[in-house]
């Protein structure tokens, strides 16, 4: 433990060193106006900014990275309370009962509760991951072939069930994905596949140009189809935040606790992100909350269950990032990249080999944490006026920061046609209702799967039984498995009761 | 559903399997020396396909012979499905397609990718931003003139000077005006 706190405060004088405090304010700034704006989502900031960290140190880009997640899943609240426009998925729940305060005049009293569970569930799960990440190393570090399969099977099954599609088109997205991902030169045998004698395409398609592609670019066509609106601002002078009391806090503690825990354990669940954890919190706050019955009605518990899960699950999902190497989610998929693009891989020797970088991130998600309530506490009236901005304008350039993202990866322009063809197709899949963020962590963990896949066949002689009856991978492949059935299950039992 | 209304929805489910029949032609022919008792470098592609053409016969299947086939929804669709029950005004803000605007849009970032190489990086975003955001709508020409230029300049300085990027600076006329900018900006 002492070992821990020592690194960790090295990790605290890290983060205030200029080069690196400098890009946490900028993270949290940009990410709390990408927040605020409905036409960009967080993992679409996170895009956008990667390539800005090129050049930096890969500390400095990792906190810049982390503190534009983090502050990702804050201040759309803002505006789902204060004028019923959700700034991302995230903040849909947040209609229900932070609108309704604030339409009830006590709209400074929600912003106050959302800034109070934003810090809660950020500090909770910062503290989470701190204590968790070397344990769940250790342990990462008995692991093979079989059970990293497991672990990756799991994670793509669970972005398929918790997703926002059906399970059908979702499959499709993440089988898409995962063939995107065999595009170029195999590893074992050095064979050519899928690269239809184009000489690029050999080196593979990389991750980030479908991402960029399909994320930013598919959006913003997505948005134009849609047309380019604003938003109409009233009021804007009279928004401030007022903290509850003690008293309330204290009434309210349990919420506060189960938002926060859900939320780690949602994060930590590859392929489940801040948007799941929010919807299910509120679930579980109307159906187990101590004012079950007046949730809806505009009481403090439906804005405490959403965001501290929101927040507390950038913790959780920090947690298989670092120790294990593998993103559950966009935003962390986005954050390994850039960890890759500096030379680092993630994994379980991470905390041997670079354990100042780690600790450097760790201590960072603490100050980004409050530093985003403070920024929230004083300048939320300042950040909530880029609504005025023309959306037109802002699509623009988020166009021009897709393509030279794309551009800058490996300075070629083939990359920018593939961006552009991953656009067309990132339309094409919310238009026809496919999910994108299967196809995504289909070509991220596709590789990955792949490999440990061929090395457990070759390792086990072509067993593939090995997956279930190993006592690690054996209950992760099976909980996999009615991970992905769960679903079918309960419409099944819905669809019985419905024809009764 | 009617007939035609179930074929159409069945259609990219179509294409989409024809295209995995088609890869997994291609992935029979892949070439590679065979290792005794270890699996090829086509396997897992033929794996993955198999597995994308049987979940679109399915769906077609299913589409195509049941009159109202029930969807298995993932977690998150149930909840925003809840939510768009709950919250129409809100969550189904569906509008007009804008055709024309996103025809656009696609038709001007092909073109920009396209004469980026000649034209250079600073004429063409120019021009890009300053069409993207007519057709967009936005008529206020001072500021549609400030934001393409100097978004333009912007960037250039950001990707070349500090990123070190090394951007289109496009051939003859469109080079000389690239290299001055950078002359001025104090880019090598």
């Amino acid at each position: 433990m002492e070992a821990l706190l020592t690194q960790l405060g090295a990790g605290f004088v890290s983060v205030f060193a200029p080069a690196n405090f400098a890009a946490l304010v900028a993270g949290l700034i940009v990410g709390l106006l990408v927040a605020v704006l409905p036409g960009l989502t967080l993992v679409m900031g996170v895009v956008l900014a990667l390539p800005f960290t090129y050049t930096m140190g890969i500390t400095p880009a990792i906190i810049l990275l982390t503190a534009m997640y983090v502050s990702g899943t804050y201040a759309g609240a803002w505006t789902a309370i204060l004028f019923k426009v959700p700034g991302e998925p995230i903040d849909v729940p947040m209609l229900w009962d932070g609108y309704t305060m604030a339409r009830k005049g006590e709209a400074a009293q929600a912003l106050g509760w959302t800034l109070l569970s934003a810090l809660f569930g950020g500090l909770v799960a910062a503290t989470a991951m701190v204590l968790l990440s070397q344990p769940i190393a250790r342990l990462a570090l008995t692991f093979s072939t079989p059970e990293y399969f497991a672990i990756l099977f799991f994670g793509l099954a669970s972005v398929v069930a918790l997703g926002g599609a059906t399970l059908a088109n979702a499959l499709i997205s993440l089988f898409i994905g995962l063939l995107i991902a065999t595009v170029g030169v195999d590893d074992t045998y050095g064979a050519h596949r899928f690269t239809f004698g184009v000489r690029i395409l050999s080196d593979g398609i990389d991750y980030l140009i479908v991402m960029v592609g399909a994320f930013g670019l598919g959006e913003i066509f997505m948005r134009m189809e849609q047309g380019f609106k604003s938003v109409p601002l009233q009021s804007v002078d009279a928004i401030k935040t007022r903290l509850p009391r003690m008293s309330e806090v204290l009434a309210a503690k349990n919420t506060f606790i189960r938002g926060s825990l859900l939320g780690i354990v949602i994060g930590i669940v590859p392929g489940a992100g801040a948007t799941v954890a929010s919807f299910l919190s509120y679930g579980i706050e109307a159906l187990h909350g101590r004012r079950k019955a007046q949730m809806g009605s505009g009481i403090p518990e439906g804005i405490i269950a959403p965001q501290t899960a929101a927040t507390a699950s950038v913790g959780g999902a920090m947690i298989p990032l670092i120790t294990m190497g593998i993103p559950g989610s966009g935003a962390t998929a986005i954050i390994l990249g850039a960890f890759l693009l500096h030379g680092l891989q993630p994994g379980p020797q991470v905390f041997v080999t670079s354990s100042h970088i780690v600790y450097s991130v760790f201590a960072s998600l603490f100050v980004a944490v409050i530093g985003m309530c403070l920024i929230g506490y004083f300048a939320a009236k300042v950040i909530v006026r880029v609504l005025d901005f023309p959306e037109v304008i802002v699509s623009a350039y988020v166009v021009m920061c897709c393509i030279l993202g794309a551009f800058a990866a490996r300075n070629n322009i083939t990359d920018v046609w593939l961006l552009v063809v991953f656009g067309v197709l990132g339309y094409l899949a919310e238009r026809l209702r496919f999910p994108v963020p299967p196809l995504v962590l289909g070509v991220i963990l596709g590789p990955l799967a792949e490999q440990n896949f061929m090395t457990t066949m070759i390792s086990f002689s072509n067993d593939w039984t090995v997956f279930f009856t190993r006592p690690v991978s054996g209950p992760i492949m099976v909980i996999g498995v009615l991970t992905l059935l769960y679903p079918v299950y309960r419409h099944w039992r819905a669809t019985s009761r419905g024809s009764r | 559903m009617k007939p035609r209304s179930r074929v159409a929805r069945a259609l990219p489910y179509a294409v989409l399997a024809a295209a995995g029949g088609y890869l997994y032609y291609v992935a029979a022919g892949i070439e590679f020396h065979q290792r005794a008792g270890t699996l090829g470098p086509d396997v897992w592609p033929k794996a993955i396909l198999t597995l994308l053409i049987l979940t679109c016969l399915y769906q077609i299947v299913k589409l195509l012979a049941f009159a109202d086939p029930g969807e298995v929804a993932g977690a998150t669709e149930r909840m925003m499905s809840e939510a768009a029950r709950d919250e129409p005004a809100v969550m189904a803000a569906a509008t007009e397609p804008h055709w024309h605007l996103l025809g656009g849009g696609i038709a001007m970032t092909v073109l920009y990718v396209g004469v980026i190489q000649a034209v250079g990086f600073f004429v063409a975003t120019v021009i890009y931003l300053a069409s993207f955001i007519a057709i967009g709508g936005y008529r206020r020409w001072s500021v549609l003139a400030a934001v393409s230029l100097g978004g333009a300049l912007l960037l250039l300085f950001f990707f070349m000077k500090v990123v070190y990027v090394s951007l289109p600076i496009g051939s003859g006329p469109f080079a000389q005006i690239t290299l001055l900018l950078m002359q001025l900006m104090g880019i090598r």
